[in-house]
């Protein structure tokens, strides 16, 4: 899968968040661009890379409910109307996009009632529309909240969050987790020292076995739910 | 958690912690959290498969 990630930010290396992201970025698949860092927007370029990419993401910080003007800009300027729908030729069809926003309020704030008082979706819905415009797939949106308070363990289990969220299968289940993993282990096993590799080698098997498992106690249930349907 | 589980913990915290790399380290304990969640699911799936096979009206 190619995913093509659009970063809006006026101020990005003072970012945490957002340098945090970067070195979390999986090591291939990915194409990362910072809009704000264009002096000029190359319209055939962006194009093109609309064109070869499956997913597309939009990373961004919320402000004033909405994206930084950068994201804006580049949509006024590379979304033309000829290219996204007027020829009746959709060349974004198909392909899916997905939104990551930071935002310095937790997520609770994002209801009705909340300090807020908007949903994330109903916010993100210019895009969303936007997505659907363009025959896209919209994505479920990944929201980082409070990207400060986190602990390093939460931090540890948002890189992996993240990097699923730009390249795993859609929708997000157990078994497009497993594969996910699955595709990765063993590179991340040749990765590891030559003395670590036998532990490694022994993880990953007990992950295929668990994996194995757990297909045929599916079939097992989808013959016992068959018969007791007769 | 049983005892294999939590031995196969044990291996994976250990192999984390020896991971010069955050991204490395951040790979590993996805993995042990994904099979914490294989383990729920397949105890999960083996309680409504015996729940099913053991219905009295199917006899």
């Amino acid at each position: 899968m190619k995913t093509l990630v659009l970063v809006a930010h006026p101020h990005l290396a003072d970012s945490s968040s957002q340098q945090f992201l970067k070195e979390s970025l999986p090591d291939s698949g990915v194409v990362w661009e910072w809009l704000d860092g264009q002096q000029v927007l190359d319209v055939d370029q962006e194009q093109t890379q609309l064109r070869q990419a499956d997913r597309v993401i939009f990373q961004f910080p919320l402000y004033w409910f909405a994206a930084p003007a950068s994201l804006k800009q580049w949509e006024d300027t590379v979304l033309t109307r000829k290219f996204v729908y007027g020829d009746h030729r959709y060349p974004l069809a198909g392909k899916e996009l997905g939104v990551v926003v930071t935002t310095g309020m937790p997520g609770k704030a994002f209801q009705r009632g909340g300090a807020e008082g908007l949903t994330l979706d109903a916010a993100l819905a210019p895009l969303a529309a936007v997505a659907q415009r363009a025959k896209m797939t919209w994505l479920p949106t990944f929201a980082i909240h409070q990207f400060g308070y986190l602990t390093e363990t939460e931090k540890l289990q948002l890189v992996v969050r993240y990097q699923r969220y730009l390249t795993q299968s859609q929708p997000d289940s157990l078994t497009t987790r497993q594969a996910w993993f699955a595709e990765r282990l063993p590179g991340m096993i040749d990765r590891l020292p030559v003395d670590q590799q036998a532990a490694g080698k022994l993880i990953a098997s007990v992950f295929d076995q668990k994996s194995a498992d757990l297909d045929q106690l599916t079939d097992t249930l989808a013959l016992i739910k068959e018969q007791s349907d007769d | 958690m049983t005892e294999n589980a939590a031995w196969l913990n044990e291996q994976i915290d250990h192999l984390a912690q020896q991971q010069a790399k955050f991204t490395d380290r951040a790979f590993w304990l996805a993995l042990k959290d994904l099979i914490a969640e294989q383990d729920r699911r397949a105890d999960q799936l083996g309680g409504e498969v015996d729940g099913r096979t053991w219905s009295p009206d199917q006899w």
